[in-house]
């Protein structure tokens, strides 16, 4: 899921100062599990922003707020609100924000959150970053670790010099990744694979921004190209 | 002409590096005067490149002061701070100023260093690195391009004896012998029999190792190594020995405990020579040579 933090309140109050009524928009999948957009969050902010003299119109945790049209869909009920409101406040990821700023073309939205990295919740309210979404997976090769994401240097083949005590130079509090992926290999009967297999440098350009996937269009196309075939 | 210090490695001779740190500024006069006090007397200049992740004059301009020295430098190329495009058109760039020795490395990450809030690139990583020298050498960029003329380096790597749990770094030891490696240099060590074990290990293969050594000034600097600095190990007797020196003495008994470490080394043949770190004490490098009886 998507880990979000809460940004600074004061910094937020002081830079939606310009408006007065507010909508407050959260998310029921990963910010409600991070804190930070679940109806206590929006009850909180209401409490805060009332407090320095602005209105509240509404709020709502919406489904998946990274689904545009669903939320949309959700947010129709709060029509009258929605109208009297000149700020919309997305309390979820920078996607979720982005949902809200194209359901509401001509309003503005700010978001409450920081979007930090894409992890596991590993306790209640802990959270590891376990995926850089690099575009070209390695898990297969590395016993299901991943060094993209959980080595500082994104080394492919094997430690650096820095491995003390099976951690990391940067701090002893982060497990060496490789050390983790020997572990793992050795366990599963696969170190020959280790010492034998060179990971070649990544191919970047699988992650080269703004990404965009459209599956249906690929469908599509195959299905156009048999048909010319024929 | 081929690289010197490949000669000497190969013709069999106990081998000896220092290291040259450049300096953070555009005042090079200490390094200089370092370097003639070195010429004649170490086989190469292993130039270090924003060691530490700090940030300082560039490895491939000092390399080139080296040369016009007349002294062979070993050009340390990082992947922390350039990607392959960066990387390779320094390579091309070193191999027309003459340099033939480059010792691959990953790099300290940036938060050991003054940018703390640089962007560390790791592109490519070590292993990755001598994969790119080799294939400069045959004439071929990284993307199998062709290059109207082929680079003429002799590569090496560095491998941590130390480092734990060894085993993966072996298996990263080996990695970078067969993405070609020719020499190894070691991080510092201190505990000799510890380090032959190693060696057995590491005469398996088909390449030359250099021992690293530091220079202990003081047990408090062991100790600090010992804290601070993964891959480093300084035996407790060897703390003791500094301890237990005369007022004043501390310096001198690290530089003999050097020296003696060079001195069973070359005796026993444990390995092809040493390289010898000083950070900062570049002048003590001939003296604890001629005490090792290299000069």
């Amino acid at each position: 899921m998507i880990i979000t933090k809460k940004k600074d309140r004061k910094k937020l109050l002081e830079s939606t100062g310009r408006y007065n009524r507010f909508f407050l928009l959260g998310c029921s999948e990963c910010a409600t599990l991070c804190g930070t957009g679940g109806q206590e969050q929006i009850d909180e902010l209401k409490k805060e922003l009332e407090e320095s003299g602005k209105t509240v119109t509404g709020g709502f945790v919406a489904k998946t707020g990274c689904q545009a049209l669903g939320t949309k869909v959700e947010l129709k009920q709060f029509k009258e609100a929605l109208d009297n409101t000149d700020c919309v406040i997305v309390m979820s990821c920078g996607a979720g924000t982005q949902s809200a700023v194209e359901i509401f073309p001509e309003k503005a939205v700010y978001p409450s959150n920081d979007s930090l990295f894409l992890g596991n919740m590993t306790r209640l309210q802990m959270f590891d970053e376990r995926c850089s979404l690099c575009g070209e997976c390695v898990l297969d090769l590395t016993g299901g670790v991943c060094p993209v994401t959980a080595c500082p240097k994104g080394i492919l083949n094997g430690p650096c010099g820095g491995t003390k005590d099976g951690h990391c130079e940067i701090s002893a509090e982060i497990p060496c990744a490789w050390v983790r992926i020997y572990d793992r290999m050795n366990k599963l009967g696969r170190l020959e694979e280790f010492g034998q297999t060179t990971l070649a440098a990544k191919d970047w350009s699988a992650s080269i921004k703004p990404r965009k996937l459209n599956v249906r269009e690929q469908k599509d196309k195959k299905s156009g190209g048999e048909e010319k075939k024929k | 002409m081929s690289s010197s210090f490949r000669e000497a490695l190969e013709s069999g001779k106990f081998v000896v590096t220092a290291e040259a740190g450049p300096p953070k500024g555009t005042d090079i006069s200490t390094l200089l005067h370092d370097l003639d006090l070195l010429k004649g007397r170490v086989d190469a200049i292993n130039v270090t490149d924003n060691q530490s992740a700090v940030m300082r004059i560039c490895s491939l301009a000092i390399c080139k002061i080296v040369l016009d020295k007349g002294m062979e430098p070993i050009l340390q190329m990082t992947c922390r701070d350039r990607n392959r495009i960066g990387l390779q058109s320094d390579l091309l760039g070193a191999d027309v100023l003459g340099i033939k020795n480059v010792l691959c490395m990953t790099g300290d990450h940036v938060l050991a260093g003054d940018h703390k809030g640089a962007k560390p690139v790791y592109d490519v990583e070590s292993v990755q690195l001598l994969k790119v020298v080799d294939g400069l050498n045959n004439g071929k960029d990284m993307s199998g391009n062709e290059l109207k003329g082929a680079t003429h380096f002799f590569q090496g790597a560095v491998v941590t004896p130390e480092a734990t749990p060894p085993e993966p770094q072996m298996l990263k030891f080996q990695k970078k012998v067969a993405a070609g490696a020719r020499f190894f240099q070691t991080q510092a060590i201190y505990d000799i029999d510890k380090f032959k074990e190693f060696m057995v290990f590491a005469r398996k293969f088909p390449v030359k190792v250099l021992a690293g050594l530091v220079i202990l000034k003081s047990a408090g600097m062991a100790n600090f190594l010992n804290a601070n600095v993964p891959g480093i190990r300084v035996p407790q007797e060897l703390i003791d020995e500094i301890r237990g020196a005369e007022k004043g003495k501390a310096l001198e008994t690290g530089m003999n405990i050097a020296a003696r470490h060079i001195r069973r080394l070359k005796e026993e043949k444990i390995c092809d020579g040493v390289h010898i770190m000083a950070i900062g004490m570049e002048d003590k490098v001939p003296v604890i040579m001629e005490k090792a009886g290299l000069l």
